[in-house]
């Protein structure tokens, strides 16, 4: 058991409280409150670190350990046996943990950095508390004990980011891009949700630790195949959503135009890996296991294949398509978005390459469980966190001093800002992946998971090919950043000057993780301690690799180290030393439709405009007609029908009813006007009318009484 | 004996005597007059049907012409009555001139 259980709510607490006191008081505090985001921050951070020391020891370095923090029922469900119970209780266990200690680090780090960055700016109460908002939906998301309570916090995520981009909302592009961002995200959201009801509906529960252990009583009914591919792949989805991968990835970019701050802590460091979480926590999905014997093995029959080649496609797909992307882009920011997504991309693939590794091993009767995927797609989120929160807040410095997002009016500010572009120097050669940088270490663990991965099925080579083409671009555009930045002369207009001290010393902080975070693979067992996974197992294979001296994976780094200083050396001659023009790229016709593609962005998003635009726009058109012509028809019709009906039954009343009345009374006086007038008073026609009646009743009598007795008849 | 069908024959011819008069004739003393012919016609009615009833007559009919002079006699009085008064009041008796019975 933890000790001092509780304070863990103080990790989600203290930047809600944060959020309450700068959103009510803010106007009177100093710098709109960002002393009291910087010290609730902190606070998290502390507790975070003291629970993450907590569970490395109970779990002395090399088993899991997972603790639930008990916090309030929300729905009590059966009293007697606690059934259909919704409660929320917070996950403290070795991924959690770390993950807390990562998040309110990072965004410590950048909350003291916005003190400098966000100083002339208005609205600065509304910024820093709904940062504090962010922190504590990021926290709450990563320890939540179950889906829902995830769900809820990965909603307040996904508002705080809308109103983020949106902070500068009298620009019309950060509204526009607002709303993009919410919007795209939404439709990963709605698969998110309903994987979550139908994880309710098979399971009766949202808990984590609940539904692996049912899952291999209740696979086969009412868990059925179909069920099992179907539940990882919605919640995949939502996690395509967030981490903004291919075909939802468009929000990413026109994200750009919120506060760079907001483009690292949550476009970069923070949300958008909370879709990488999300695809590890449904590892209980890709991966399904049975406890034998106090041992976790993996029920290799409820493997859902598809959906583990489902997520590592995307990954591979999206790294290389976002990677292309970024290469012909001038717009500092959205260079960094491209390769943001596809360094989540990586993570992803990562994640669906390791999960297929380790299910093919255990198909293969394999009793070690390789988790060496799941590990290197963890550990490439932390390094990534890092080191692109360092070169989003250097970008961030470089557009605080020339005050534009366009490249081709920078350039040369190595020498006003030298520490600015030695931070970004680093985090270029990171995210390049050069040794002995953090990236190098975590992405060629990723593909060395996936060439393994290979052996079980080919696919994963092609994947393995588009990872390490990537590779190649990232270095390429990673370098073209950095030197038409901060090499050759300057373009644009004024006089930069290096930005204050509160934010480059947040920079060099980060640089130095960006070499450290790479040291946590190489402490005991590598970095699967941190992010335990099922049972102990080898170190990263890139570790092992050193140490068991294993060719095939140290020939792998050494590719794609080669290919990442080719990209580099290609970059140096082009926009370094101009020694290929850069026109090269846009001679040819064809060389022109490939360039204009990539700076088009594939036209994805012209297509998903004109989607917009026609299709939704054309559907809400013929939405609005059917409601005009056939249901407002419809309305009138019976409306008319009845004024009808009521017409017809006004005239039947008034023509029949009161007709039949009238008439009668009126021909009853008609007839009486015109009889009377018999009554002449003539005494003798009154004589004639008594004779002829008489002669009549005779008659009658002769013929009808008389004869027919005279003939015999009765 | 006289058969009774001879009788009966002059009966109907004085019935439709008396009510050629009441139907034609104006002045209210004959069509009196015509009633009282009509009335003689059933008197013999009775008395033809008195004689010839078998087996030796029967007398009630007899009684009953008797009875009917005598009605007709007081009818007549009263009759004639309603016929001074009616002169006195409107100056004639002829019928088609007094309308008291119009609406």
């Amino acid at each position: 058991m933890l000790e001092n259980a509780w304070l863990a709510w103080m990790i989600v607490g203290a930047p809600l409280i944060a959020f309450v006191v700068v959103g009510l008081a803010g106007r009177r505090l100093p710098e709109g409150g960002a002393h009291v985001v910087v010290g609730a921050l902190a606070a998290s951070l502390l507790i975070a670190v003291y629970f993450l020391a907590q569970v490395l020891q109970l779990g002395a370095i090399g088993a899991a350990t997972s603790n639930t923090v008990d916090g309030f029922v929300w729905i009590p469900g059966d009293p007697a046996t606690g059934e259909g119970q919704i409660a929320f209780r917070l996950l403290i266990d070795n991924l959690s943990a770390f993950l807390l200690v990562l998040v309110s680090f990072l965004s410590l780090l950048i909350a003291i950095y916005s003190i400098g960055y966000m100083h002339e700016e208005d609205g600065k109460p509304r910024y820093y508390a709904e940062i504090s908002l962010f922190v504590a939906g990021m926290l709450g998301t990563v320890s939540a004990d179950n889906f829902l309570q995830l769900l809820v916090f990965w909603e307040i995520m996904g508002l705080c980011s809308y109103l983020l981009i949106g902070f500068w909302y009298k620009k019309p592009e950060a509204a526009s891009a607002a709303k993009k961002a919410f919007l795209v995200t939404r439709v990963g959201d709605v698969l998110f949700l309903a994987g979550v009801l139908v994880i309710w509906n098979v399971f009766h529960t949202f808990r984590f630790e609940t539904i692996v252990e049912e899952i291999p009583t209740l696979w086969g009914y009412p868990l059925s195949p179909q069920l099992m591919t179907a539940i990882p792949l919605l919640l995949f989805g939502g996690a395509v959503g967030k981490s903004a991968q291919f075909p939802l990835h468009a929000w990413l970019p026109d994200a750009m135009e919120g506060p760079t701050t907001v483009s690292a802590l949550i476009h970069a460091a923070t949300m958008v890996k909370a879709g990488v979480y999300l695809t590890a926590r449904s590892f209980i999905f890709l991966v399904p296991t049975v406890e034998v014997a106090g041992v976790h093995q993996v029920l290799v029959p409820a493997v859902p294949w598809t959906a583990i080649l489902v997520v590592a496609g995307i990954g591979g797909f999206t790294a290389i398509f976002a990677a292309s992307m970024a290469l012909a882009n001038y717009d500092i920011k959205r260079v960094m978005a491209f390769s943001t997504i596809s360094q989540l991309a990586y993570m992803f693939l990562g994640l669906g390459a390791g999960a297929y590794l380790m299910a093919s091993e255990a198909a293969h009767g394999s009793p070690e469980i390789p988790t060496a995927g799941y590990s290197a797609a963890l550990f490439h989120l932390t390094n990534h966190a890092f080191f692109k929160a360092l070169l989003f807040l250097s970008a961030g410095s470089v557009i605080h001093a020339v005050h534009t997002n366009d490249m081709r009016q920078m350039g040369g500010l190595g020498k006003v800002m030298p520490w600015t572009s030695r931070t970004m120097l680093m985090g270029a050669l990171a995210l390049a992946g050069i040794i002995p940088f953090s990236g190098f270490f975590s992405k060629d663990d990723i593909l060395a998971v996936t060439f393994e991965s290979g052996a079980a099925n080919p696919l994963f080579y092609l994947l393995w090919a588009a990872g390490i083409a990537t590779a190649f671009m990232t270095a390429f555009y990673a370098f073209r950043m950095w030197l038409m930045t901060c090499h050759g002369e300057y373009r644009g207009h004024g006089h930069p000057h290096e930005s204050p001290r509160v934010m480059t010393s947040v920079l060099a902080v980060l640089s130095v993780f960006t070499i450290g975070s790479a040291a946590i693979a190489f402490l005991t067992n590598g970095f699967g301690n941190l992010v335990f996974y099922g049972e102990p197992h080898a170190a990263l294979p890139l570790v092992s690799a050193v140490l068991e001296g294993n060719v095939v994976d140290l020939g792998l780094a050494g590719l794609s180290l080669g290919l990442a200083g080719a990209g580099i050396a290609l970059a140096w001659a082009v926009y370094g030393t101009r020694r290929i023009p850069a026109t090269t790229f846009t001679r040819t016709p064809a060389r022109a439709f490939l360039h204009g593609m990539l700076t088009n962005r594939y036209w994805i998003d012209d297509a998903y405009d004109a989607f917009g635009s026609r299709a939704v726009a054309g559907f809400g058109r013929l939405v609005d007609w059917f409601d005009r012509n056939v249901v407002d028809g419809i309305v009138n019709a019976v409306g008319r029908g009845t004024v009808t009906a009521a017409a017809v039954s006004d005239a039947f009343d008034r023509k029949v009813i009161d007709g039949a009345v009238n008439s009668i009374s009126l021909e009853t006086v008609r007839s009486s006007l015109s009889l009377r007038t018999r009554q002449t008073g003539q005494v003798q026609s009154y004589a004639w009318v008594i004779v002829i009646g008489i002669a009549v009743i005779i008659l009658l009598a002769f013929f009808f009484g008389y004869l027919p007795r005279l003939l015999g008849r009765p | 004996m006289i058969p009774v069908e001879y009788e009966l024959v002059l009966s109907t011819a004085l019935f439709c005597v008396g009510l050629y008069g009441v139907m034609v004739r104006k002045n209210a003393i004959v069509v009196l007059m015509s009633i009282e012919i009509i009335l003689n016609a059933a008197i013999l009615n009775f008395v033809a049907f008195s004689a010839y009833a078998p087996p030796a007559g029967d007398p009630s009919g007899q009684v009953f012409a008797l009875l009917a002079l005598a009605i007709a006699a007081g009818e007549a009085a009263v009759g004639l009555a309603i016929f001074l008064a009616l002169y006195q009041s409107h100056g004639t008796v002829e019928l088609d001139k007094i309308r008291l019975l119009r609406w």
